[in-house]
């Protein structure tokens, strides 16, 4: 049975593509080091466009207007531009009330199209450019840990990790967020106190990284102006251990890449940190996708399990009646304080390790 | 493809959901069309397929493996049509309800009428009216054009004059269409149907075509006071059909396999809905409710006159916090019988549409799921309640129409752990009035018999004869209020054996009467204090022939529309107290 995959791995290969929402500009090169904040495309988002009146700028009638225009289609024109005219004893003209292109003229009547501001797709994380997808973005490369969340408020930033929790399930409190987490990217566990986002924008902070969070927080967090990212989910909960051992040993002092994007399955796209790191040239890539077996690492994902991992040990022939009364297909998982588990298949995320073990 | 009212040959049916791909086989045993087996695989629409191929596969290879017949041929192609070792399917059908929903531009003079109809017309498929243009809208023609360049619409509906009535305004509005059409990239330019003023076809032609991708169907509105949406619908299907091709990878050999039929899994449900209602009583309508993942449907036919709307965004995984949102946390929790807090209910929720396919582990998150299932079937009803025909019988304005029967279809309630869960959750969701029965679809099979129905209907009308939807049981809801514990109903029950037992029902509770699965029983209902059981008004009485299901027969004495206590406490115990009546049963 196919496996969500959730990937949070001290040493990988990383490959992302960046790519526009609709076709646009790839400015970067193939082969060339971006950081995380670099721009790799641009796009116009949408477009501006305006309907000029010219019969009715140079009172004259539609047909006589098309035959006073100064611009056709495909012109470009300046603000300000005479479009149209002279006509009439005053000599009126009509003219472009801001720089752009005209797409269609005639009629009487002229659609100008201005020149907007591009919206800049960047980076997001240290690497090389291993392939350019033309109009659409690139493919960049890097080499280190990676740490995949559930939630993120859609923006990104590079920078110093602070941790600020000593064990996973500890709560980050108001009082923890002070001059001292200032620039820094801070890490904490459950976040439960709306006054803990006031402080770290007052601070400010460059980042942050939660395990968990009350959901009642949620419009707090979406419309700070720092990234914030959720690795396990809504309600109390320690953050999973797998992350915390990631965060606290490989990661540690180290400058990270925090690209806390809208969680978005239909795209395959996580909010995720990546920290790059000298790893040796050969190193495997982690599954996109994956099937469950024995023997796989697993993240359990209902809240019951408290976003705990395991290996599972066997997939059970038949399904298995929970307690809430609902039968499924299901796993025996051993955790890590070697407690014996059944879960539901569907409630398992693997973690996208390669095994050698027989699928299901 | 050729229809044809005599096929012997075997079926194999696709559906596509938000979560699950399902492969659904029919053929014939002993003369007759049967469901045999299903297979089960996580669909692939999104990451990291993007292709609906790969689940397809492996519902087919599961259902293979559960039937014992080959199905893939060693050139990894379907086996059409089938072999004499019995390998392979003769036909194959597909329904889809997976994807984000249409974005949709509706264009109508009139709110209350044109509008409105263009509305009606895109809520029958997995759509969502993101913008409007209309007669008295004061934007510019160049802020509509920046408006839906900003949207990016799939598609604009475009309704507006009655046949022989306005056309000119039409034309009007229809400019920023043209031009925003004519803007757009090729790939990134909407559909345009228009189903307007018949009159006006040739200068809207003259507008649209070679700019926009235009299809024409006939007026949704040809007079003020009729609405004719079913021609449009066929239309609107067809681009459904493209669109979804365009977006979503494999669709393109699924419509090569299945000879083009691919369908909205809520058009077919509603075809299903719409045939159920030709076979009983005339003087009811037949409802049938789909809860899925991310949208909910409400599908209704009277005599054979639908109504078909579609919620996206109003469910129980992906929809989820949408929901949420929809109902305010208090519309939630209000279900459940338990004391808990509302950061855990509102965490719960949130945690689903992080993870749709998680399934509830403890009794309390699946509390939880069924309360969000009570409440996005309640909004969907109560919103579709207006669009049923006008002249569909009912007890009053604001309460269902007397309906029998009713089908449930859903994991949320084939799933459910007994079918006394599912069937309180359908009560408390749809609130049936009258003498009825709901029916639950548990093996999903619903829109596959609707597709099906097209290339073959005998296997449609011989599949839902054969036993496979389970019946939870006969219901009977009193309409009226009384203060709790005022009896308002006398059933007088007599048996095969003709043994008679006889119950006084009171106000606020659920009985059930003690019915086994299949039982033919008379009823003898007389209502007290003008309660009114659909026996020809407030107050009569009548004799009914019910049948026992899986749940018995219920008597729902709580009155319509249910009015829950506003004390917590009292309202937690009624709710499992309720829950007991059933879970004893079912």
């Amino acid at each position: 049975m196919l496996a969500p995959v959730k990937h949070i791995s001290p040493l990988t290969l990383i490959q992302r593509e960046r790519v526009l929402p609709i076709p646009g500009r790839v400015v970067a090169r193939q082969g060339q080091a971006v950081s995380p904040t670099d721009v790799i495309a641009e796009y116009v988002l949408a477009p501006k466009y305006f309907i000029l009146d010219i019969a009715e700028g140079l009172n004259v009638a539609p047909d006589k207007a098309d035959k006073l225009l100064q611009c056709h289609k495909g012109d470009n024109v300046s603000k300000g531009d005479v479009v149209a005219g002279p006509a009439g004893l005053f000599q009126r003209v009509v003219r472009a009330p801001f720089s752009g292109q005209v797409k269609l003229a005639g009629d009487g009547k002229m659609l100008i199209e201005a020149f907007v501001s591009p919206v800049e797709l960047r980076a997001g994380l240290d690497g090389t450019v291993t392939r350019i997808i033309p109009d659409w973005g690139v493919i960049i490369e890097t080499r280190g840990a990676l740490l995949q969340g559930v939630w993120g408020n859609g923006k990104m930033t590079y920078g110093l990790m602070q941790l600020l929790l000593e064990s996973p399930d500890d709560e980050l409190r108001a009082g923890q967020i002070d001059i001292s987490v200032r620039g820094t990217i801070g890490v904490g566990g459950y976040c439960r106190d709306p006054q803990v986002l006031q402080n770290a924008a007052k601070a400010p902070v460059k980042g942050l990284i939660l395990g968990s969070m009350s959901a009642d927080l949620l419009p707090i967090a979406a419309k700070l102006p720092f990234p914030v990212m959720i690795l396990d989910g809504f309600g109390q909960m320690p953050m999973n251990s797998a992350a915390y051992k990631l965060l606290n040993t490989t990661t540690k002092d180290r400058n990270v890449s925090l690209h806390a994007q809208a969680y978005q399955a239909s795209k395959g796209e996580r909010p995720e940190i990546v920290i790059t790191l000298p790893v040796p040239e050969h190193i495997e890539v982690l599954l996109e996708a994956d099937e469950f077996a024995a023997g796989q690492k697993v993240y359990l994902v209902n809240k019951s399990y408290s976003a705990q991992t395991g290996i599972i040990k066997r997939i059970l022939s038949k399904p298995f009646k929970f307690p809430s009364g609902i039968i499924a297909l299901a796993a025996e998982v051993s955790l890590e304080n070697d407690e014996l588990v059944k879960v539901p298949l569907a409630c398992l995320e693997s973690f996208g390790e390669k095994t050698s073990q027989e699928t299901y | 493809m050729a229809t044809s009212t005599i096929n012997t040959g075997s079926l194999l049916a696709i559906d596509i959901g938000t979560a699950s791909t399902r492969a659904l086989l029919f053929d014939v045993v002993s003369g007759h069309y049967r469901f045999l087996a299903s297979g089960t695989a996580p669909s692939t629409v999104v990451a990291p397929f993007f292709n609906v191929g790969e689940g397809v596969r492996r519902a087919i290879d599961n259902l293979a493996k559960a039937t014992g017949r080959r199905l893939i041929g060693s050139d990894e192609n379907l086996i059409m049509p089938g072999l004499a070792d019995n390998s392979g399917v003769d036909a194959l059908v597909a329904t889809m309800s997976a994807g984000k929903p249409l974005k949709v531009v509706a264009v109508g003079l009139l709110e209350d009428i044109t509008l409105a109809s263009a509305r009606h017309l895109a809520a029958t498929t997995y759509a969502q009216v993101v913008d409007v243009i209309k007669l008295n809208d004061r934007r510019q023609t160049s802020d509509r054009i920046n408006t839906i360049m900003q949207i990016r619409p799939d598609l604009v509906i475009v309704a507006g004059g009655t046949d022989d009535g306005a056309s000119q305004s039409v034309l009007d509005l229809i400019e920023a269409i043209g031009l925003a059409s004519y803007l757009s990239p090729e790939t990134q330019s909407p559909h345009i149907l228009f189903a307007g003023n018949q009159e006006i076809q040739t200068e809207v032609r003259s507008v649209l075509e070679g700019v926009g991708k235009l299809h024409i169907a006939p007026n949704i509105r040809p007079t003020l006071n009729l609405e004719t949406i079913s021609p449009a619908q066929r239309e609107l299907t067809a681009i459904y059909k493209r669109v979804r091709n365009a977006q979503i990878g494999g669709i393109g050999d699924l419509l090569s396999w299945s000879g083009d039929n691919l369908t909205p899994t809520a058009v077919a449900f509603s075809r299903v809905i719409r045939f159920l209602s030709k076979k009983y009583d005339p003087d009811k309508g037949v409802l049938g409710v789909d809860v899925g993942s991310q949208s909910t449907t409400v599908a209704a036919a009277f005599d054979g006159k639908e109504t078909l709307r579609v919620y996206p965004y109003l469910g129980v995984g992906t929809g989820s916090v949408r929901t949420l949102q929809k109902s305010k946390l208090d519309g939630i929790i209000r279900w459940l019988p338990f004391d808990t807090s509302n950061d855990a209910v509102q965490d719960y929720i949130y945690n689903k549409e992080i993870h749709p396919h998680s399934l509830p582990v403890t009794r309390k998150e699946l509390a939880i799921e069924q309360a969000l299932a009570r409440q996005a079937l309640l909004l969907a009803v109560r919103r579709s309640l207006p669009d049923f025909p006008a002249g569909s019988a009912r007890p009053a304005p604001d309460l269902l129409p007397w309906v029998e029967p009713i089908i449930a279809t859903g994991s949320v309630f084939s799933k459910a752990p007994s079918p006394g869960q599912a069937l309180l959750m359908l009560l408390d969701g749809i609130q049936p009035t009258g003498v009825t029965t709901i029916v639950v679809d548990q093996n999903n099979l619903s829109s596959a018999l609707g597709a099906a129905a097209r290339i073959n209907p005998l296997l449609t009308v011989q599949v839902i004869e054969s036993s496979t939807f389970l019946n939870l049981g006969t219901i009977i809801a009193p309409v009226g209020y009384a203060r709790f514990g005022t009896p308002i109903l006398r059933v007088r029950m007599t048996n095969r054996a003709g043994v008679e037992t006889t119950r006084k029902v009171r106000y606020g509770m659920i009985e059930v009467l003690p019915v086994k699965m299949g039982e033919k029983v008379k009823l003898h209902l007389r209502p007290l204090h003008q309660f009114d059981v659909g026996m020809g008004g407030p107050g009569k009485a009548g004799e009914v022939t019910a049948v026992g299901g899986a749940a018995g027969i219920v008597i729902d004495a709580r009155g319509r529309p249910l009015r829950l206590s506003q004390d917590p406490k009292r309202r937690k115990h009624l709710t499992r107290k309720w829950y007991h009546a059933l879970e004893a049963k079912g």
